[in-house]
């Protein structure tokens, strides 16, 4: 800053010093986003380091080893009642983890643009010889690789630290409250909601309502992908037996009864004193003699990484997509 | 050189016409006044010049031909809104490195002169100044990009009488033998006459009357506060 910096023509500002502007005006958001994430990251490290040890006694018994399980499965809590009045544990944080990436994702996304047209500074940086294109790109990006690389570290450590509960056979990654905390999920998602955000402060104006807005919108859509998307992604396997094939890695979606010919048995067709027999044998032994085979629809849990890249594939997509809107939005913004 | 050529120009909100059918052609080499009452016109002319607002109708082209708001134009014209918007929670240095990470070219020495002469410190939060001391930076900062075009919008509303003599004083010496053009508005008549050497007064969204002053003067036989007044009056009337 000391010296006239004489500029050949055509020259453009280096993107660097527009990454250096980006930082310095997002740090604070960046470093509260950071902060909670560290907060929530002791919890899971401090946690995850118990369950593991536990997990690791469990591995080695070799007789006897009920009590080693019990004392794993006391983080996971309790498998009856309602899920959130059971605490904090396993079974419930990664319910409240679901909430993690829409607020993360609005905090820093919904002022970018907003808060410039918030406050009236957009006039003075676009008119700054860097052009409001570039300047858009760059907070853009820069922020939106920053909050997704933070997110994923973040979804890394809970990873972690719930991987015992799928190692000892608990449950699998596939239901919906663990999915969207793992892999590039939680990333992917988080991404989605910063650019939603910011695209919304463009469209909207005002930093406050395009965060209530993003956080609705947002919240739609994750739970409609969880209930009723999701499991569109592939064609699911089918296949016969007694006990649901694939294990507790599977995704069991649906359950049936086929007749001899194939003709479909409802539920309603099987005897009562079948159905409520206290022999386990009995209703099987019941289901050959009529030669009835009980079908299922499943996802073998080898597919969940298919399901991860096709999930963080469309949301990368779609959030592209809410950028180079937003940029456009940020090139037509007239006063 | 022609820093502002306009033909037909007109902007429209909603179904008001804040500019209309405005034809310009102000040359270089002067400190413009663009003067005129509240609601005139001002800030919408300076806005379609930077390129912060878009032509409803017509074209306005800076600086010999440029397209107002592209690459080019930015980069050599330094524009200070009403009200001097800037980062309020940056301290001085950080709002400085900002501007000049924003621009290709920065004189860093001018504008650490410039704020060491005004007694600005820059560990001072912006938020904290006085609105004399945010709008000397504001100027600082848009003298600092070296421009060929300085536009200022309403640079003395906000201040206290004896800020505007300082901020009037600035311009002068800031503006004299530099080869700055500098395009003002203004609706405070009686500080024009200090530094304008070029008058363009706005009326209900229409160019009154647009010269430069001696001949101005000369044609009206008056002084330049009475030529803008006797201006505002009889659109006054008109309306």
């Amino acid at each position: 800053m000391s010296a006239v910096a004489v500029a050949p023509s055509r020259a453009t500002v280096p993107w660097s010093r527009l990454g250096w502007v980006t930082w310095r005006q997002h740090r604070g958001a960046l470093a509260g986003c950071v902060a909670v994430l560290a907060a929530l990251g002791v919890y899971l490290l401090v946690m995850g380091m118990q369950i593991h040890g536990a997990y690791s006694r469990l591995a080695a018994c070799h007789s006897n080893c009920g009590a080693l399980r019990q004392a794993l499965m006391s983080y996971y809590g309790s498998q009856r009642g309602s899920v959130l009045s059971s605490g904090i544990n396993a079974q419930t944080v990664p319910f409240f983890l679901l909430a993690v990436p829409v607020l993360l994702g609005v905090f820093l996304g919904a002022p970018v643009v907003a808060r410039e047209l918030d406050t009236g500074t957009f006039r003075f940086a676009w008119t700054q010889g860097a052009g409001r294109t570039r300047w858009a790109v760059t907070k853009l990006v820069v922020l939106g690789v920053l909050i997704a690389a933070v997110a994923y570290l973040f979804s890394s450590l809970f990873q972690w630290y719930f991987s015992p509960f799928v190692a000892a056979g608990v449950t699998g990654w596939f239901p919906m409250q663990l999915f969207g905390n793992v892999g590039v999920a939680f990333a992917a998602w988080t991404l989605l909601a910063f650019a939603m955000s910011a695209f919304l402060g463009v469209v909207l104006r005002r930093t406050v309502p395009a965060m209530a807005c993003t956080l609705v919108v947002w919240t739609v859509l994750d739970v409609v992908t969880m209930m009723s998307l999701r499991q569109h992604y592939l064609t699911p396997v089918v296949g016969s037996g007694e006990s649901p094939p694939g294990g507790q890695s599977a995704w069991m979606l649906s359950q049936w009864f086929a007749g001899p010919g194939g003709q479909h048995i409802s539920p309603g067709q099987i005897p009562l004193s079948v159905q409520e027999s206290p022999s386990p044998a009995a209703f099987g032994n019941w289901l050959a003699s009529q030669h009835i085979t009980q079908w299922w629809s499943y996802f073998p849990g080898n597919r969940f990484w298919t399901f991860q890249l096709i999930e963080g594939g469309w949301l990368l997509g779609l959030s592209a997509v809410l950028m180079a809107a937003t940029v456009w939005l940020v090139r037509r913004r007239a006063v | 050189m022609k820093i502002i050529e306009s033909t037909g120009l007109g902007k429209r909100y909603g179904r008001t016409w804040a500019l209309r059918d405005c034809t310009l052609s102000i040359p270089g080499g002067h400190v413009v006044a663009l003067a005129g009452p509240n609601g005139a016109g001002k800030t919408t002319l300076l806005n379609l010049a930077v390129g912060l607002a878009r032509p409803t109708s017509g074209a306005v082209r800076v600086l010999d031909g440029l397209a107002a708001g592209s690459p080019e134009a930015l980069d050599q014209i330094a524009f200070v809104a009403q009200d001097a918007p800037l980062y309020q929670t940056m301290p001085v240095r950080d709002m400085l490195r900002v501007a000049s990470y924003l621009n290709l070219r920065w004189d860093g020495s001018l504008a650490a002169e410039r704020l060491a002469r005004l007694r600005i410190g820059l560990r001072t939060r912006v938020g904290a100044l006085s609105g004399g001391q945010k709008a000397q930076l504001a100027l600082t900062i848009a003298l600092a990009r070296r421009p060929s075009l300085l536009v200022l919008d309403e640079p003395l509303a906000a201040l206290d009488p004896v800020a505007r003599d300082d901020f009037m004083q600035s311009m002068r010496d800031e503006v004299a033998g530099s080869g700055i053009s500098v395009l003002f508005s203004s609706h405070v008549v009686a500080e024009l006459s200090q530094v304008a050497s070029y008058l363009v007064v706005l009326g209900r969204g229409s160019v009154l009357v647009a010269g430069d002053v001696p001949s101005l003067e000369q044609s009206h036989g008056a002084g330049l506060e009475k030529i803008v007044l006797q201006y505002m009056r009889s659109s006054a009337v008109a309306a």
